[in-house]
């Protein structure tokens, strides 16, 4: 029995880890790092991480979102912007459950 | 060797893990933002603002300013000393000229109470997912607004009877290259008794919805509403500008979801549908068998709201909900329902707005690729529990 489970667990994390790879092939994880550091670093000035957070996007849609923010003063490297989409794919596509609301504090004095 | 239970739930748990790492790589999850002013607010962005309300604020007629939706598209101007505001009307006038707070408030002063929604509220009900703020009911408030008719602030500078259309700009500047924040508006709404450049909120004027001098287009989109309004401009022509295209447009003719528009297809949205939404509870409560109350709003742009009903078995059976009493043009009216369920069970809960042009809330909204007016009958699912 114990064999069994043993043999179930390792087969769902080959299973889950084969999903992750087909549907993301080139994502390793220094790429998603550095997709993490270009998000940081480029998408901050202008506005909150939470814009982008709170979203569930397919990756087509993510590209275009890159593009239409490219249009509006954002500029990466080819590299840097192939590693962010990257990013978002993997931890914001539409793949993934909806973002649990944040709650901001109460700002009446 | 034989892995012990603990391995095998902890490769599991490594399995599981892989795929939902998220919302653990939000970096500003565990901030404590508080916007001055307002009460705690779902929080979609926080520079610039966009904030929306929970369901259990929709308990008044009358919004109150720091329970209402906040929706900024770029950074909000620094804070404008009233004594030295100035507003600009130029273009086809006869005498261009620059207004001041005290020449608004000079003008005859009109009350209009009227619904502003965000154009995106509900974005999140469409499927496919389309990209922007993900808002589901609580972008959408009731103020009592108070200022000038916008026509009469036009005569001012004597505006030619040959401009067809007002172009609007407020005082909020782009950052990086994003585009300023200019709309327009066709000239029979302009001229409408019921627009004005609103002085006060409630009585009020916050800064972070737009004062000293807001724009009110009752009935209108949000979008159309601009704030910290520095310069009105009649022209010939309706305004070009990201926001007016291919912002704020949708499909003239309707297009299977998930397809990319057809720019030639696309206009400009005005007057807003009809629509109800179930406040309270929210989605998902288990309560006890007993009464419980149901609560919402319903809204229908320019027109004013007739009726709405409301299912507890998933649209077989419909009733009439009571509404509140003001039967007004570009106001929502609350409505309510003391529900008592037959016995345990889930039930799937619909609210149906009908207005006074007959126009009814509709089971499947036109999907558009910004995700704009949604305005699908509104549906939650309750679980009531046998008591114990």
């Amino acid at each position: 029995m114990r064999t069994r489970l043993a043999w179930f667990a390792a087969f769902a994390l080959a299973a889950a880890m084969a999903a992750d790879q087909a549907a993301n092939p080139a994502a390793d994880q220094t790429t998603l790092d550095r997709g993490k550091k270009v998000e940081q670093t480029t998408c901050l000035p202008c506005h909150s991480l939470r814009l982008i957070h709170s979203q569930r996007l397919p990756r087509a849609t993510w590209d275009r979102e890159l593009t239409k923010m490219a249009g509006w003063g954002w500029s990466a490297k080819p590299e840097d912007r192939a590693a962010l989409l990257e990013f978002l794919a993997a931890n914001y596509g539409d793949d993934k459950p909806a973002a649990p609301p944040d709650k901001s504090a109460d700002g009446r004095k | 060797m034989t892995p012990s239970r603990r391995e095998i739930l902890a490769a599991l748990f490594a399995a599981s893990a892989a795929s939902q790492t998220a919302a653990s790589q939000s970096p500003t999850a565990d901030d404590s933002v508080a916007i001055p002013g307002k009460r705690p607010m779902i929080l979609h962005n926080d520079r610039p603002e966009d904030l929306e309300s929970f369901g259990a604020y929709f308990d008044a007629w009358v919004t109150p300013v720091d329970s209402f939706f906040v929706r900024q598209h770029i950074p909000r101007p620094a804070p404008i000393d009233p004594a030295s505001y100035k507003l600009t009307i130029n273009g086809m006038v006869s005498a261009p000229k620059d207004v001041s707070l005290a020449d608004l408030k000079a003008l005859p002063q009109f009350t209009v109470p009227a619904t502003l929604e965000c154009t995106g509220n509900g974005r999140a009900f469409y499927t496919p997912k389309v990209p922007g703020i993900q808002w589901k009911r609580g972008a959408v408030g009731n103020a009592e607004w108070q200022g000038p008719r916008l026509s009469d602030v036009l005569k001012l500078a004597g505006m030619s009877e040959a401009a067809a259309f007002v172009e609007i700009d407020g005082a909020d500047t782009p950052v990086a290259q994003t585009p300023d924040f200019v709309r327009s508006m066709p000239m029979k709404k302009a001229m409408h008794p019921a627009t004005i450049l609103a002085l006060k909120m409630n009585g009020d004027t916050p800064q972070i919805h737009g004062f000293p001098a807001r724009l009110v287009v009752p009935g209108w989109d949000g979008t159309s509403w601009v704030k910290w309004v520095t310069r009105l401009t009649p022209q010939a022509k309706e305004s070009g500008g990201f926001f007016m295209n291919p912002g704020y447009r949708i499909p003239r003719i309707p297009l299977p979801p998930g397809t990319p528009a057809r720019p030639a297809e696309l206009e400009v949205i005005e007057g807003m549908p009809v629509k109800s939404s179930i406040m309270l509870p929210e989605d998902g409560t288990k309560f006890a068998v007993g009464p419980i109350p149901v609560r919402g709003i319903a809204w229908a742009g320019e027109e004013a709201i007739e009726r709405v009903d409301i299912s507890f078995d998933g649209g077989s059976r419909w009733q009439a909900a009571t509404l509140s009493p003001q039967k007004l043009h570009f106001a929502w009216r609350l409505w309510h329902v003391d529900w008592k369920p037959d016995g345990p069970g889930y039930y799937t809960i619909l609210s149906r707005a009908t207005d006074s042009a007959g126009r009814v809330q509709p089971f499947v909204p036109a999907w558009n690729p910004s995700g704009y007016l949604w305005n699908g009958i509104d549906r939650i699912g309750v679980t009531v529990e046998a008591k114990a």
